[in-house]
């Protein structure tokens, strides 16, 4: 329950990678702030600050959304997984990460998080999808540096290495 | 390594080394650089692109709350030497008596948060007296133009060789000259045609990622932190102690990953100020710029190249004269350096007889412009391939088959005094031209280009150093100065050392860099980081490889040509003998630590017009399939094929990512990227209204090849890579809307707007 009390001042409690977290903050503390600056996760990286590089991007209720554009009380309730909550507790890397490992699909990195979290909600709704979806999904985010091709490869790569698991399970 | 043995870690498919720490966001850049009690800077920017400043209050802004400092003009007279700049230092720190552009820094503020600094900056008032601004370059070479700088900036001029020349405000509003020429002007007479064209290249801006951004702590007793996004942390460390008169030695520069400059991390730009509020308030100080900020502190150059080309009847080419202008903004920045590199190149990669070309930076009331990856030679392909397509078609000649005449040879010096061309450039326009369909017969509105960039790579006058350490378990450590930046080089050069060693590429730490620390190198940029930076760390490695089998040897009673290394155990013949209990059993328990340390530098000579031979030559084809609509002009791209020569890939998917970045880039510039203005006023300089290639942009099919022709430089015959894909993107598609419908434009973008009227004036829309 969102408690506003004066001067601004929020209470929060959300959901973290998976552990529930509650903290005082201000009703202007923005999500990309809150994440970096008051809970040290700096892995969610800020670029153009006004929702439209998608370098911020984490998912809220499994949906990505630009950190450096919501406020911290909107995710009150809610669900929010950054870079920091892909790994297994043993180190294993998401099927997405070792992708982009593997398919070396980063080059400066500043826009990795991003992608990364952007792939992880399309292949939560497309489980093979075609290059055209791919391409359609992660226009929403800026890489400067790789030309897209093999961020769109280690995605495809990611789709198969989770069909194949499920395959198997 | 024995040189029979097949490479190990070179070409391997492996991970980049900083693969994990990028995937799990656990890599750390500048612009997650904290110290407790810091504070943060924020600069008022002119709102005037051309005034005198008549007074600036700040006195309100003093008061406000959280502020620790506010500086502006007057507080320079506390600076030794308060201007920046590469060959020209004509950019003060903050505006003085004078502001150049809107965007120019008139005054900062150090407050406990950035809130708190923006709200102060709102109270400083600045009264300002409005001058002639000039937007453009044909406004600045006006006649009755006024001279932005009244009084000359100190500037040098940087020793030139053979047919190469510079000069430093030649005439009104141009702050520096490069000539070059070679040959007799009189073979234009022999020529059968003379012909002369006009092209127009707009202004990008590099839109990195990672904001422009550093932290500076001035500590008591004149020693200076700086942990910054720089791509040439030395030279940055040379200019800091050139402004303030601090020793080198007591400045240290921290460059941790860098996310992304392509050339526009160079030289002073957060710096300065961050280190004036820090010196003031004894705190550090962070000072990171928007991405708004970022579009008025560094861009590309706006230019208009003229060139003028003779020809024989059967397509030879004989002569070219070349005049380039570069809008360098209002300060110089690296303009100089590009104008040598845009004035060089503009001829391209073909064989004349005589060629002459002049480089102009004209200074504006632009944000300044400065190093942009091509460095002149985007500019430069764009004009010079675009008329040699132009040329071949007027004279009924097969544009590629017009580029296999004149290209130069492999191995044959490009000018007079240059190295030999280190690609078999006919080799890579077939490939090309092959992949994209050249010879496939084609629809209507629909064409295939081709194109060649061209660039000298590694650098002029550029020396590299790097130290490899071996400590008794076998660690290594490589200490070099190139930034990782994206490129892969921490990858590229641990994996050259791991091959020398004969170790896996996961033994190899790449020290983090330190100015105190890690041995000098004049930067990453030029795509020197394999080309000459990988020679150095070759020598570094196989000295402390030397070293070992030496001791080895020693220790065994045979000599060192009777070893070899495998993963820190030493093997001879049958026997196999671990290195750790060796070395302790020589040097003691605790052990010890092999050392070496490798240097490269082109060697200086007259006879180069650079002063140095090329270190290597960057080359780019492209070939573009595609289609124009002639009710709407828009252009359809099928497919785009770029190849690169890396000599030898040392890792082949970052090659192919290099060339597939780079690639991407030009398409971008090609097709619709660039700054627009209104008058002096930035109208897109924002990243939603600035638009660049979104993954929805690629080419239906896209392919980057790259080549290993293996004449390199390098490290087991590498060259640079990195640059040479952007450069030959947009003559490329030029070339093919023309075969595709019959018009020539010439100039970027290539927007639909420009391709409909084109068409409407040829009578064919």
């Amino acid at each position: 329950m969102t408690t506003l009390s004066e001067n601004g001042k929020i209470d929060i409690a959300f959901t973290l990678n998976g552990q529930p977290v509650s903290r005082a903050t201000t009703t202007s503390r923005t999500l990309s702030d809150l994440l970096r600056d008051d809970m040290d996760l700096k892995g969610t990286r800020v670029a153009c600050g006004r929702t439209v590089c998608g370098a911020c991007s984490v998912l809220v209720d499994g949906f990505p959304r630009a950190a450096c554009s919501t406020f911290a009380f909107e995710v009150e309730g809610r669900s929010v997984t950054t870079i920091e909550g892909l790994e297994a507790e043993d180190g294993t890397l998401d099927p997405v990460q070792a992708a982009f490992a593997k398919k070396s699909a980063f080059q400066c990195g500043y826009c990795t998080s991003g992608m990364i979290l952007l792939a992880r909600a399309l292949l939560a709704e497309h489980q093979r999808p075609d290059r055209e979806t791919i391409r359609e999904w992660i226009s929403s985010n800026i890489c400067r540096c790789t030309g897209y091709q093999l961020i769109i490869e280690a995605v495809e790569e990611a789709a198969e290495t989770m069909a194949g698991k499920e395959a198997a399970e | 390594m024995n040189d029979q043995a097949p490479l190990r870690v070179i070409g391997a498919e492996i991970e980049r080394s900083d693969a994990h720490v990028k995937v799990t966001g656990r890599a750390r850049y500048s612009y997650d650089a904290a110290r407790p009690g810091m504070l943060h800077a924020k600069v008022l920017r002119s709102t005037r692109a051309h005034a005198k400043v008549l007074r600036v209050d700040a006195s309100a802004a003093r008061a406000m709350p959280g502020v620790h400092a506010v500086l502006t003009g007057v507080d320079l007279a506390d600076v030794p030497m308060p201007v920046y700049g590469y060959f020209i230092k004509d950019q003060p720190i903050l505006a003085t008596d004078r502001v150049r552009y809107e965007g120019d820094m008139v005054a900062a503020v150090a407050a406990e948060t950035e809130g708190q600094a923006n709200a102060a900056l709102a109270r400083i008032v600045v009264e300002y007296e409005d001058l002639p601004a000039l937007p453009d370059m044909e406004a600045a070479l006006a006649e009755d133009a006024p001279e932005l700088f009244e009084e000359a900036p100190i500037g040098i001029v940087p020793p030139y060789g053979a047919g190469s020349s510079g000069a430093l405000r030649p005439r009104r509003n141009v702050c520096y000259s490069y000539a070059y020429e070679t040959g007799d002007p009189s073979v234009f007479d022999e020529c059968d045609h003379v012909f002369e064209d006009e092209f127009r290249f707009s202004r990008m801006h590099h839109l990195h990622l990672e904001p422009f951004v550093c932290l500076a702590h001035w500590k008591e007793g004149d020693e200076i932190e700086l942990t910054t996004s720089c791509q040439n942390p030395f030279p940055l460390r040379k200019e800091i102690a050139r402004i303030f008169r601090v020793p080198e030695s007591r400045i240290a520069v921290h460059v941790p990953f860098v996310g992304g400059g392509f050339g526009s991390k160079n030289n002073c730009k957060t710096e300065p100020i961050a280190l004036m509020l820090s010196r003031r308030t004894g705190r550090p100080v962070r000072f990171c710029l928007t991405m708004e900020e970022g579009f008025l502190t560094n861009t590309q150059h706006a230019a208009i190249l003229r060139l003028k080309t003779g020809v024989m009847a059967d397509g030879t080419l004989v002569a070219r004269q070349s005049h380039v202008l570069l809008d360098s903004g209002a300060y110089s920045d690296a303009s100089p350096l590009v104008a040598e590199k845009a004035g060089y190149r503009v001829a391209g990669p073909y064989r004349y007889k005589h060629i002459s070309s002049v480089c102009d930076c004209v200074m504006t009331n632009q944000p300044p412009a400065g190093p942009f990856r091509g460095f002149g030679g985007t500019q430069a392909t764009w004009a010079s391939d675009s008329q040699i397509d132009m040329i071949a078609r007027r004279l009924g000649i097969d544009p590629m088959e017009m580029r296999m005449k004149n290209l130069v040879d492999l191995h044959e010096p490009w000018v007079p005094g240059e190295s030999g061309v280190d690609s078999d450039m006919r080799e890579g326009l077939d490939l090309v031209a092959r992949e994209v369909g050249y010879d496939r017969p084609r629809e209507a509105n629909r064409g295939v280009g081709l194109s060649i960039g061209f660039k000298d790579g590694g650098g002029v006058n550029k020396p590299a150093q790097a130290r490899v350490k071996v400590s008794t378990n076998g660690d290594v450590h490589l200490m070099c100065g190139t930034v990782e930046i994206g490129q892969g080089a921490r990858t590229a050069l641990s994996q050259v050392v791991a091959e020398v060693m004969d170790c896996p590429l996961a033994r190899v730490e790449y020290l983090p860099l330190d100015t105190r620390y890690t041995p000098f190198d004049q930067g990453t940029n030029a795509s020197s980081g394999i080309s000459v930076m990988g020679q150095a760390v070759e020598r570094a490695a196989r000295s402390v490889r030397q070293q070992v089998l030496q001791m080895a040897a020693e220790e065994l009673g045979t000599e060192p040509d009777k070893l070899r290394l495998d993963n820190w155990t030493v093997i001879h013949g049958n026997e196999s003998h671990a290195l750790a209990p060796m070395i302790m059993g020589r040097y003691g328990g605790t052990g010890f630590e092999f050392t070496g340390d490798g240097f490269h530098k082109q060697p200086n000579d007259h006879h180069a017009p650079l002063e140095t031979k090329s270190v290597f030559w960057e080359i780019g084809w492209a070939g573009v399939d595609l289609s124009v609509d002639p009710e709407t002009g828009q252009v359809f791209i099928h497919k785009l094929v770029v190849s690169g020569d890396a000599g030898r890939a040392i890792h082949k998917l970052v090659c192919r990512g290099q060339d597939e970045g780079a690639a991407l880039m030009g398409l971008g510039q090609a097709l619709y990227e660039r700054m627009i203005h209104d008058g002096t006023r930035l109208v897109n300089g924002e990243a939603l209204m600035y638009r660049v290639p979104l993954a929805e942009d690629l080419p239906e099919v896209f392919e980057a090849i790259t080549q290993e022709q293996g004449h390199g430089p390098g490290p087991f015959g590498a060259k640079g890579m990195g640059e040479g894909a952007m450069l030959p993107v947009a003559s490329a598609v030029a070339n093919a809307i023309e075969e595709a419908v019959g018009v020539r434009l010439t100039e970027l973008p290539l927007t639909p707007e420009r391709v409909l009227s084109a068409l409407v004036e040829a009578g064919k829309a």
